[in-house]
């Protein structure tokens, strides 16, 4: 059982990445700047997941600490930049 | 109850879940930190929740919760069939959702609830409450989309009145 | 007890990664910004907070932070779904499918960049 799951969790940690590279190619191929800036929005969700898996993988809670403040600085600046695209203001 | 014992009671959990210790102290900083927030807020419209009236916002929360987490599985399992199908069988388009309720809180609520289902995406609403949302597909989230919202508004105002 | 708890976050992990996996398919193949948004959200709803759950339950120490990141998820992917969607629509990117009852509610208009 704990071989499998070490197994598991690094084919889990692979396919992450490679999911994080697919988004990125959306981003630098993508119609229109909306449809890049979800393909952001995408990237950084999986790169929120990668800090999990490696959390779980140094059994380590630190990373998921990480984890929270990538999530915090995405998800705003991933507002932000949308409210930017079509006001042309942040705020 | 006050409405910064509302605010501050809620951050004092959040700060707990971060720090991650009960000592005395960090519990003191942890109190001073959650009321000093909640007194530096914004003004906000928000309902007040009487003491009496605690039970009955907690269970009608807790249906609540779990009247969303079914749309979700609900939503996510009819997405991933959709997108598995080689033929792409989708029929998108903008529906238009009166939300039903006037406070500002029970459609954000509500709007909240519809866009995390996969599947359906609040793009705009209106000063009336109306919710125009994203479907995958039209014709299955207009016939289910009227029971659902009669629902959400039946528990929502269970919540704040 | 405790292989019962190492199966519930293996079968927590394999589920998350095809749901994320799903997600990023949809991603690609789907036409438009709004219907791809409806994939993204599919990952950050069920990829994330399994993969959280499973660290939940692997992870010692980490109850309370997975869940509030959980928490945390739940409460921003409809808002970034929503902030994208009507930037979108506001710039005027172009809808697939015909139906569309906000046409002319809001002022349109032209992406500049």
């Amino acid at each position: 059982m704990k071989s499998l799951l070490d197994i598991t969790i690094w084919i889990v940690l692979i396919a992450h990445l490679f999911m994080a590279l697919v988004a990125a190619w959306r981003v630098w191929r993508g119609e229109n700047s909306l449809s890049r800036l979800a393909g952001l929005d995408l990237a950084s969700t999986l790169t929120i997941a990668v800090f999990v898996i490696i959390s779980i993988i140094r059994a380590n809670i630190i990373y998921i600490d990480v984890a929270i403040a990538a999530a915090a600085l995405s998800y705003i600046s991933t507002i932000a930049l949308a409210k930017y695209i079509s006001d042309h203001r942040v705020f | 109850m006050s409405h910064t014992l509302q605010f501050s009671v809620p951050l004092f959990l959040v700060y707990l879940a971060l720090t991650g210790n009960v000592e005395p102290a960090n519990l003191v900083v942890g109190a001073l930190v959650a009321v000093g927030i909640s007194l530096l807020r914004p003004k906000m419209d928000l309902p007040l929740i009487h003491w009496r009236r605690l039970p009955q916002f907690l269970w009608a929360g807790i249906r609540y919760l779990f009247i969303v987490a079914g749309d979700v599985i609900r939503g996510g399992l009819s997405t991933a069939r959709i997108v598995l199908d080689p033929n792409l069988p989708i029929n998108p388009g903008i529906i238009a959702i009166p939300s039903g309720t006037q406070s500002e809180l029970g459609t954000a609520l509500s709007a909240h609830s519809i866009s995390l289902s996969p599947g359906e995406m609040v793009v705009a609403i209106d000063d009336e409450g109306v919710m125009y949302t994203h479907c995958l597909n039209v014709d299955d989230s207009e016939r289910m989309v009227a029971d659902a919202q009669n629902l959400r508004k039946s528990l929502l105002s269970r919540m704040f009145e | 007890m405790e292989t019962v708890l190492q199966l519930l976050a293996f079968l927590l992990l394999v589920l998350g990664t095809l749901f994320s996996l799903i997600g990023v398919i949809g991603f690609i193949r789907l036409p438009d910004v709004y219907t791809r948004l409806h994939a993204t959200g599919k990952v950050s709803v069920f990829g994330l907070v399994f993969l959280l759950l499973a660290a939940d339950i692997l992870t010692p120490l980490a109850t309370w932070k997975a869940l509030l990141l959980i928490f945390f998820v739940l409460a921003a992917s409809p808002a970034v779904a929503h902030a994208i969607s009507s930037s979108a629509y506001r710039t005027g990117v172009p809808l697939v499918g015909k139906r569309d009852d906000l046409k002319g509610k809001l002022e349109v208009g032209q992406e500049k960049d």
